[in-house]
């Protein structure tokens, strides 16, 4: 019994610390910077709920973070209907390839994320290929790709939709195709098998891949920063901005707390939307009587 | 024959190299239980998959209810079909599994309802309609999945194994209720299995599978007794297999040689004196008695073991050679003992021989 006790502890512990560490503390310190304030660089501990207050009072903010929740919106969902086709396609199709492919769509994460975006300038930037090619056929260059919002949601959709399609993959992986056969022999068109079958019992690896490109969306900035230009600034570039030039870590603070609160939020929202778990087709022994 | 409800007419279909289907011509009429039988590998899935709509043939024709299907797909094919490992989508429940096939359909509520009711009857699945799959046994499973087959009536109903994945009790009972459905519904069953114990019972007619042809085809009485090439001869029944050398043919009788033994066969094909004849006789067609009785038996030998196997019992005789048969019987013959020396004989028609080597 002590030897069993004592092994239980040995595997939760370091887990747990690690949490605690790395998760819990930086968490609560970020709350409780937030009811702090900040003068001349300085964290002063006098406990105020005038960071929440400015937040709120303060229009700018709001619109930067609406800008930030569309940006996240939008970009989901065209991860989304990239996503889908794709690991679609991997899983029925890769053969003795899916590995091979999977890691093909991963390729953006083989370098770092400013020399990703970097890389996308010369695709879209005023001296990209687009652009240049354009000119060089005697055309307009395409505005909408230099230093805007678009070039900012292609770059964050670019960086993000790897997630999506693994979540999506790995989903349809435990995915039984049989059950396709079954629905087209008893009846069911093509596209009526996907929307029966293949769709609800692939919703909850959706849902997850959702939450994984929505989440850091939602709290990006390198990549507003160097595709979005000077209208294209996000919730998120000024997040980092308290931190670094205005050095007020408490307002900044409270924008994190904003965010995380928001984080949580979504997922809450893309858990009920999963709905009834034995509707998903997710049949895990003992979570039924 | 009463009226064809599926025919196909030279369906083939190779997988690369791979001749899974071979020109397969096959009738089967209404209110048949037709059981398709052979070894893995032989086709039948193959061409059961092509009835479905599942597989496309790459030649020949296949046509349900007198109109040709082989180019439509299977959702207007109008079949019912059961599958091996069940295949009940999981996230729905028993009644909307059940109820699938009506829906694709676009079938009135009502009728949904009352086409539900009478299958959930049929199949004994009443009180377990809210129930999802993984709640269910593997017996309620394939109730299911039978439901689901036949709820819509269809012109035809495929069984792919359906009863692989059982165990041996609920196999037994399902067999009978298999067999009660269709004879309820009216509708041919077409049957595959690699299991003969299976085929023997449930059908009436039964098609032998081998390389992607049907090997033999027929009521499932003709094909046990009198089975048409060595294949079929070894498959149906446990047969005790031999070869030996033809001494002499008169119309249909051979005497055979068999290591210095004489033994009686029937001829099937053609078979000379001289030629290696590959002979098959069932267990149960060999008759055994105790060497005291004054014996003329063809064979002298002893009992090596008695298999105690409650209705009936396996002898496994040693001949005198090293060779053994294996010959069932009743289980009280008067010996009991290892040891015991017998004789063994068989009526010409209990052996078939075929040429060798086919």
């Amino acid at each position: 019994m002590r030897g069993d006790r004592l092994r239980f502890w040995m595997l939760v512990l370091p887990g747990a610390a690690f949490l605690v560490v790395f998760l819990v503390l930086p968490l609560l310190s970020i709350v409780v910077f937030s009811f702090w304030r900040t003068e001349s660089y300085q964290l002063i501990r006098e406990w105020n709920i005038d960071n929440y207050a400015t937040l709120i009072s303060d229009k700018t903010y709001l619109r930067f973070l609406m800008r930030s929740l569309v940006m996240a919106g939008i970009v989901s969902l065209v991860s989304l209907a990239y996503a889908w086709p794709v690991a679609l396609f991997i899983a029925r199709h890769g053969g003795r390839y899916k590995l091979v492919l999977l890691l093909l769509t991963s390729a953006p994460f083989l370098t770092g994320e400013v020399l990703r975006v970097t890389a996308l300038q010369q695709i879209l930037g005023p001296i990209g290929i687009i652009n240049m090619a354009l000119q060089n056929f005697g055309m307009e260059s395409v505005e909408a790709l230099m230093y805007s919002s678009t070039a900012s949601g292609i770059g964050l959709t670019y960086l993000w939709v790897p997630f999506m399609v693994l979540a999506i993959y790995l989903s349809l992986l435990n995915f039984d195709f049989d059950l396709l056969e079954v629905a087209k022999v008893n009846g069911a068109k093509p596209w009526r098998a996907f929307i029966e079958v293949t769709w609800p019992l692939n919703r909850a690896g959706t849902a997850i891949g959702i939450v994984l490109v929505f989440i850091p969306t939602l709290a990006s900035s390198v990549t507003s920063q160097f595709l979005g230009g000077p209208d294209g600034a996000l919730f998120g570039n000024i997040l980092s901005h308290q931190f670094g030039a205005t050095g007020t870590w408490a307002f900044g603070s409270a924008m994190g707390v904003v965010l995380f609160a928001i984080s949580l939020a979504v997922i809450g929202i893309v858990w009920r939307a999963i709905g009834d778990f034995r509707r998903s087709g997710i049949t895990i022994k003992g979570l039924e009587g | 024959m009463q009226d064809t409800v599926l025919h196909l007419q030279g369906a083939s279909k190779r997988f690369g190299s791979t001749v899974a289907a071979d020109s397969i011509d096959l009738a089967v009429g209404a209110q048949e239980f037709f059981a398709v039988l052979g070894p893995s590998g032989s086709g039948k899935t193959t061409m059961l998959r092509m009835i479905a709509g599942l597989e496309r043939p790459d030649s020949g024709r296949i046509s349900i209810g007198g109109s040709d299907v082989t180019n439509l797909p299977p959702y207007r094919r109008g079949i019912g079909m059961v599958f091996q490992d069940f295949l009940l989508f999981p996230h729905k429940t028993v009644a909307e599994n059940i109820v699938f096939p009506l829906r694709m359909q676009g079938m009135a509520e009502t009728a949904k309802q009352e086409n539900l009711e009478w299958v959930l009857n049929l199949v004994h699945l009443t009180g377990l309609e809210k129930r999802y799959p993984h709640q269910l046994s593997g017996g309620q499973k394939q109730r299911v999945a039978l439901a689901r087959g036949l709820v819509s009536r269809p012109a035809l109903l495929l069984l792919d194994e359906p009863l692989a994945n059982l165990d041996r009790e609920l196999r037994k009972e399902m067999e009978i209720e298999i067999r009660r459905f269709q004879l309820e519904l009216g509708i041919p069953f077409i049957y595959v299995t690699h299991n003969q114990e299976e085929a023997l019972i449930m059908s009436d007619r039964i098609a032998i599978m081998r390389n992607g042809r049907i090997e033999q085809v027929g009521d499932k009485l003709d094909l046990y007794h009198n089975p048409g090439t060595a294949f079929v001869a070894s498959f149906l029944g446990s047969p005790n297999a031999f070869e030996g050398r033809v001494v002499t043919v008169q119309d249909r009788h051979a005497v055979v040689d068999w290591f210095g033994n004489r033994v009686d066969a029937r001829v099937n094909g053609a078979l000379g004196a001289g030629d290696t004849a590959a002979c098959f006789v069932k267990s149960e067609k060999i008759v055994i008695r105790p060497l005291s009785g004054g014996g003329d038996g063809l064979l002298s030998g002893v009992v090596r073991d008695i298999i105690f196997k409650g209705q009936y019992a396996d002898y496994i005789v040693a001949l005198d050679g090293k060779r053994e048969i294996i010959v069932s019987g009743p289980p009280q013959l008067g010996f009991r003992r290892r040891d015991t020396r017998v004789v063994l004989s068989w009526g010409v028609d209990d052996c078939d021989a075929f040429a060798a080597g086919r």
